[in-house]
């Protein structure tokens, strides 16, 4: 790895040497990262095992700052209490929305395996994934019976959605704003900033602005809809339009981070196969196609998986453009657990659900991770 | 002849979508020095609301004189600037270590940080609400900065950076007879300067922007930080009627991420790009 301590120590014999030159590695090893290592353990890791510690009692946020005492083990009672029902049942049917987008995702890993282009172990991975999924999500209450939360899985369902609607809005215009800047010159390094300056705010500045843009009564989208001799469309409260309207707002807040990823793609795709292209005839669209877009799998892979990873948390925007409304149309899991935790004092379950949460996370970390080190 | 053509074309093109791509930013700076007996009306008074006309200041000073903007703004400088300057401080020497000193347990202490990243403050707030309750420091700048500190990101920038250091440049100080500590601080960090000004710059963004853990830790209106601040008194229907002063703390939310931002653009984007790709 390096040769300074052979460097430091050769000119003393072993048996002479104090226990810290003997040792020096592992101590000045461990003296350096002890700073971020103890902060790390308490606030990051510790909180993580508290949290898992919680999940496993009835805890109530009143009852037990007054009495430390008062919480109770009730095991996994928090976790059926959020994930299931009354009388649950299962069919073939049920939910057949997302099982069949479920049951594409994995025609498209076995296509892909098939094609070579990703490993059989992988595929079998996203196979035995795809099929849990899929028998799980079959599970819904029966005649007579109820969830026990009835807004848990909405809230999931809503955040699902919000991620798909939000992450390709995200990746295309990023990406073909990449493309259109990708020139070295003045004008272009001024529009990048411009592009980029909506990223910068805050969220809550962000869904200030869009909440007052979106205003049927008062708002600039109102008034352009009206001198175009259209009714205002009312956004925020209508249960179809609220989501779209805070979807609209987070592509606006986050393509800037997507664009800047693309640019640094296009900048490793080196120029002589542009050039080799052109001698052989292609035009912009073919260039487009067998040389920009090929360059970019990877980028374009960590850009959806990082979106998905950020927009997943999405918290403020409900929170603040609609508060979760109208009818919990957008409402979303982060919220759902703010909810459970700080509304309604059951901090036992909040923390189940954050475990939830957390492995949802996981699974997309550790995909990027794959990512990352495809490439090293 | 052709490709200049199409050159000019493209800029212009790009100079509408730039245009319009502001409007939400413009927008609300416009309103910001607007009257508020218009806004109560209409947001859409001179060229869509876009022309600041009839033109005021008096949001601004209202902003200064009244309410709690300027308290929250201090916060937020207090949060981010402390956050930032700690976690330089814990992100540089524990980058050090795992590039550069070889040690028994480095890998395992790798893994170990590197599953940190699995674990974003949504899914932890909870427990650390009930651990700073139990130390009783909500409403404290203490908490409000260090759960942040635990982020590994940092660490893994530095890290990456420190690599890129070729070794003959450490060789030769220790030849000199220089210990660890004064290669670390004579040698690395003045050539980090780069990678430290771009950790430096996240950090304070990010910082400033964090909503969830200072809306869950503050619960006391003087202890907000202004990006909770200015959801609170959004949410809060009756201060529409002051939309022009509402408008104005949101520019002023902004002012300072925009200034950096716009002087430290090269730092800001070479850290998005370099941070989470490898």
């Amino acid at each position: 790895m390096t040769s300074i301590t052979d460097a430091g120590t050769v000119t003393s014999a072993p048996h002479r040497m104090s226990f810290y030159r003997r040792h020096k590695d592992v101590v000045d090893g461990y003296l350096f990262l002890a700073p971020f290592l103890a902060v790390y353990i308490v606030f990051l890791v510790y909180p993580f095992l508290k949290g898992v510690w919680i999940s496993l009692h009835n805890w109530n946020l009143m009852a037990v700052a007054f009495n430390p005492d008062a919480k109770e083990f009730v095991g996994i009672k928090n976790y059926v209490r959020f994930l299931w029902g009354r009388d649950m049942t299962w069919d073939l049917t049920a939910a057949w929305m997302p099982r069949l987008i479920v049951l594409l995702t994995g025609c498209a890993a076995a296509y892909m395996a098939m094609k070579g282009q990703i490993t059989r172990r992988m595929a079998f991975v996203i196979g035995i994934g795809v099929t849990v999924v899929w028998v799980l999500l079959g599970f819904h209450p029966g005649e007579g019976g109820r969830w026990y939360d009835r807004r848990f899985w909405p809230a999931v369902s809503n955040t699902f959605v919000f991620v798909i609607l939000t992450v390709p809005g995200v990746t295309a215009i990023g990406l073909a704003l990449a493309i259109a800047l990708n020139r070295e010159t003045r004008m272009m390094t001024v529009y990048r900033t411009v592009f980029f300056l909506s990223h910068v705010l805050s969220v809550s500045v962000v869904t200030l602005i869009w909440a007052f843009l979106f205003n049927s009564q008062r708002g600039l989208l109102a008034e352009v809809t009206e001198r175009l001799g259209a009714e205002p469309i009312v956004w925020l409260t209508n249960p179809d339009l609220a989501m779209v309207s805070i979807v609209i707002a987070t592509v606006w807040w986050s393509m800037g981070i997507a664009m800047v990823l693309f640019l640094a793609g296009l900048q490793g795709i080196p120029s002589e196969r542009y050039e080799a292209a052109r001698l052989d005839g292609a035009g912009g669209w073919a260039l487009f196609r067998h040389i920009t877009l090929p360059g970019l799998t990877r980028t374009t892979t960590l850009v959806v998986v990082l979106q998905t990873i950020a927009h997943f948390q999405v918290f403020g925007q409900s929170h603040l453009m609609t508060q979760g409304g109208p009818n919990d149309a957008t409402q979303t899991v982060v919220r759902h657990i703010y909810q459970a935790g700080f509304r309604d004092s059951e901090l036992g379950e909040a923390a189940a659900m954050s475990m939830f949460l957390f492995v949802i996370m996981m699974i997309f970390a550790l995909l990027q991770l794959r990512i990352s080190r495809v490439e090293d | 002849m052709r490709n200049r053509r199409q050159y000019w074309t493209l800029v212009g093109g790009l100079g509408i979508a730039a245009f319009l791509w502001s409007i939400p930013t413009l927008w609300m700076l416009s309103l910001s020095l607007q009257p508020n007996e218009i806004l109560a009306r209409t947001t859409t008074y001179t060229g869509f609301g876009l022309i600041p006309y009839p033109f005021t200041i008096e949001n601004y000073v209202n902003l200064l004189s009244l309410g709690n903007t300027p308290r929250w703004f201090f916060n937020s400088l207090v949060v981010a600037t402390g956050m930032t300057a700690v976690t330089l401080v814990l992100s540089t020497t524990a980058g050090y270590a795992l590039a550069r000193i070889p040690f028994r347990g480095r890998g395992l202490v790798f893994v170990l940080i590197l599953g940190g990243l699995m674990v974003p403050e949504q899914v932890i707030f909870i427990p650390l609400y009930t651990m700073f309750a139990d130390w009783d420091l909500h409403n404290t700048y203490t908490a409000m900065i260090i759960p942040r500190l635990a982020v590994p990101l940092g660490v893994f920038l530095m890290m990456q950076f420190f690599r890129s250091i070729p070794e003959e440049v450490e060789e030769a100080a220790v030849l000199d007879g220089a210990g660890r500590w004064a290669i670390f601080t004579r040698i690395m960090l003045p050539l980090s300067i780069p990678a430290i000004t771009t950790l430096a710059i996240i950090t304070f963004l990010y910082a400033w922007n964090d909503y969830l853990w200072p809306l869950v830790s503050a619960q006391r209106q003087e202890m907000y930080t202004i990006t909770v601040g200015l959801g609170s008194i959004q949410s809060n229907f009756a201060q529409t009627e002051g939309l022009g002063r509402l408008m104005a703390s949101g520019v002023m939310a902004s002012l300072p991420v925009i200034a950096l931002f716009i002087i430290f653009q090269r730092f800001v984007i070479r850290g998005i790009a370099m941070g989470p790709t490898k």
